[in-house]
């Protein structure tokens, strides 16, 4: 009789912990990330031959009833050495009224389409090079955000950010808050099949502006060696518009569907004023990418992206025009929602003022996967 | 004297203001839902809401995408209610949390959960992905749970006298008029739905799982290979080779590709039912169990004149 209550007891009291860590414990996702590739793209995260792309270990949960927390590092390897990289690490209001929305800490910042994105739900093995020239592949950085989605049957939501600009900064002594964001988004559903989504962003880096050349060409060679995840060009002010569509028959994302997506991005105050008649002087730069995605089947999707970057080299002496056009195509297939393994071929073109234009084949072979906690994804 | 006279004027004039917006009879509360049987279950406890149904008849709820048209009416909603159980997970959450609405998180009683609320069945201790799409809180198909809508009903009235205080005759009314219904059609249901009891199906997802654990039918095989996971060749030959004593009907749902039930049916010559995922347009609940019940006697009853 009293065993019989003792096991029960016990029984029941490992039955409610069971429950009860479900309940509390973080989300715990993990992301893994590898890949072969012969070739290089330029402004590249990846390098030639084997390597482990972006490693993702994330945690979150709601805080209490007010708060969600979230943080994500990035281990990432190149060569013999191993980064850690913090990537997110933020704090988000759950209870504001009116639609209010704020988040401090570390984030991804929400310029543009892709960008607020993690990167193994993209659709390819790298980020267009429009991202990889002005966002240093997707931007994140230490501050704050307030957003507002308006009580409207088309989504209309305001927000402005903050930032540190560390990453973004082209100056020695760079001003506390030298990145602030604003953008606006709108969407809504063309019919039960399709929907769409517009976005208009504006960055204005106060520390974007190169005034100083240290010596010739010290200015793409500083980003060749090392993968300081810093953009590659910087300039005062990132006009972007993105615009992207879907579409599935009746609705139904499970067996196939098309995804439609295109990006703009004008970048000027790229050199100081003074620079502004020199020869093949940068300003307006702009960068554009074009991609569709379609899946087939719930195993098997492909797609075509083209893109294009302005940038430069060089200093006020012998400034250079680069011109980068990539034209990429993948093939994917999914083992399940949690597993993809992807092919990828490049046709990349670079075209500087002073040389005759390079181009290379880059061939990616890559798997992403996940387990653990799996975030719900974004349009 | 004559300042707190024009403030005590002001203060009630903004009370009047603000009962007159509490109050006013155009003040429909606005529903989200997930599924569209909810929406259903809700229309008959609310008539007067506004209800948006996330999705259609004709679409997975496993597979959305959390699309801006679908943020700008979470952001609306005063309430919500979903399937739960992690099947709504791949995109719920991004809409909740997109949304900034308080009313609609986890925790607030105006994000009701039906799976909550629901006997669930297989749950498990243990998940692993290895075994295909599975929730640990169990199955999530709850909507032809159609033995516990009763209980679930009691919940909604409440939530709903919580949220809106000025309608509570209304819901009072409408939720006991629709247990009352609902009570007289399980009776007329388990009488009519007798000779299904026993009936063994093949079947294409556990969609009906609450279905037939309540009709006392039983789904021996799946034509996916693992929950979630799309029929694969090498399974559906495995199934070919099924004793034809072992199943009466292949069953899929109206969202489904139908090949893989209609090259089990070539192999075996078992009828093919297709039977709806939920309500269609502007039906009730009780019309989908009604059309449910028919369709699965259609095929499996009526050949043989057994009629009571």
């Amino acid at each position: 009789m009293n065993k019989k209550f003792l096991s029960l007891a016990v029984g029941s009291l490992m039955a409610s912990s069971a429950y009860a860590n479900t309940l509390s414990n973080p989300q715990i996702g993990v992301v893994l990330d590898g890949y072969y590739q012969d070739g290089e793209r330029n402004n590249s995260e990846r390098s030639e031959g084997f390597g482990l792309g972006h490693t993702e270990l994330n945690m979150s949960a709601n805080i209490d009833d007010k708060f969600f927390g979230s943080l994500t590092t990035v281990i990432e390897s190149h060569g013999d050495e191993t980064e850690l990289l913090l990537e997110e690490a933020f704090i988000e209001t759950l209870a504001l009224p009116y639609g209010l929305n704020v988040r401090a800490g570390r984030f991804l910042s929400d310029f543009g389409y892709l960008n607020n994105q993690h990167m193994h739900t993209d659709s390819f093995s790298e980020r267009p090079v429009a991202y990889r020239t002005f966002l240093g592949s997707h931007y994140y950085d230490d501050g704050v955000r307030a957003s507002i989605v308006l009580p409207t049957d088309m989504y209309v939501k305001f927000g402005v950010e903050a930032l540190s600009g560390g990453k973004m900064s082209s100056v020695e002594d760079a001003s506390t808050v030298g990145v602030y964001m604003a953008n606006l988004k709108l969407g809504n559903d063309f019919s039960d099949s399709s929907s769409w989504q517009f976005g208009l962003s504006y960055l204005r880096n106060e520390n974007g502006k190169v005034s100083e050349f240290e010596d010739d060409h010290s200015h793409d060679s500083d980003h060749d060696h090392d993968h300081s995840h810093a953009a590659a060009i910087t300039g005062s002010n990132l006009y972007g518009a993105d615009l992207v569509w879907k579409w599935a028959p009746d609705g139904n994302y499970k067996y196939s569907n098309l995804t439609l997506a295109a990006e703009y991005m004008l970048l000027d105050g790229v050199v100081g004023s003074e620079y502004k008649d020199n020869t093949n002087s940068p300003d307006n730069l702009s960068a554009y990418y074009v991609s569709g995605v379609y899946r087939f089947n719930p195993s098997w999707s492909a797609g075509v992206r083209y893109g294009e970057a302005e940038s430069y080299s060089g200093s006020p002496a012998h400034f250079h025009a680069i011109n980068d056009t990539e034209m990429d195509l993948m093939i994917a297939w999914n083992a399940s929602h949690f597993g993809t393994i992807r092919a990828q071929y490049s046709r990349v073109e670079n075209q500087e003022s002073h040389k005759s234009s390079e181009t290379d084949n880059v061939f990616t072979l890559q798997y992403t996967m996940t387990f653990g906690a799996h975030a719900a994804h974004a349009f | 004297m004559h300042s707190k006279l024009t403030f005590s004027k002001y203060s009630l004039a903004m009370i009047a203001a603000g009962a007159a917006i509490i109050s006013s009879p155009t003040f429909a509360l606005n529903i989200f839902v997930c599924e569209p049987e909810w929406e259903a279950l809700l229309t008959s406890h609310a008539p007067n809401a506004t209800i948006y149904s996330a999705t259609t008849a004709k679409q997975d709820p496993h597979y959305v995408q959390a699309r801006p048209s679908l943020i700008a009416k979470m952001r609306q909603a005063d309430m919500a209610m979903c399937s739960g159980a992690e099947l709504e997970v791949g995109w719920l959450p991004m809409l909740q949390a997109r949304s900034s609405n308080r009313a609609v998180q986890n925790g607030a009683p105006s994000m009701i959960y039906a799976s909550d609320f629901i006997g669930m069945l297989d749950t498990h201790d243990h998940v692993d992905r290895s075994m295909g799409d599975i929730h640990a809180a169990g199955n999530p198909h709850v909507q032809f749970a159609a033995n516990q809508m009763i209980s679930l009903s009691h919940v909604i009235t409440e939530r709903l006298k919580n949220i809106d205080p000025d309608n509570v005759p209304l819901y009072q009314e409408n939720g006991s008029k629709f247990r009352t219904h609902w009570q007289q059609k399980m009776n007329e249901w388990s009488e009519k739905a007798a000779p299904l009891r026993g009936k063994q199906v093949v079947g294409y997802h556990e969609t009906y799982r609450y279905l037939y654990d309540w009709l006392g039918m039983k789904q021996v095989a799946d034509l996916e290979p693992k929950p979630g996971v799309s029929p694969t060749t090498s399974h559906l030959q495995s199934l070919t080779k099924l004793d034809a004593n072992t199943f009466d009907v292949i069953v899929y749902s109206s969202h489904q590709n139908q090949r893989p039930a209609n090259w089990l049916h070539e192999f075996t010559d078992k009828p093919i039912i297709q039977l709806p995922l939920t309500v269609s347009k502007g039906q009730r609940l009780d019309e989908m169990v009604d059309q449910v019940i028919d369709d699965l006697l259609d095929v499996l009853v009526t050949p043989e004149p057994e009629a009571p």
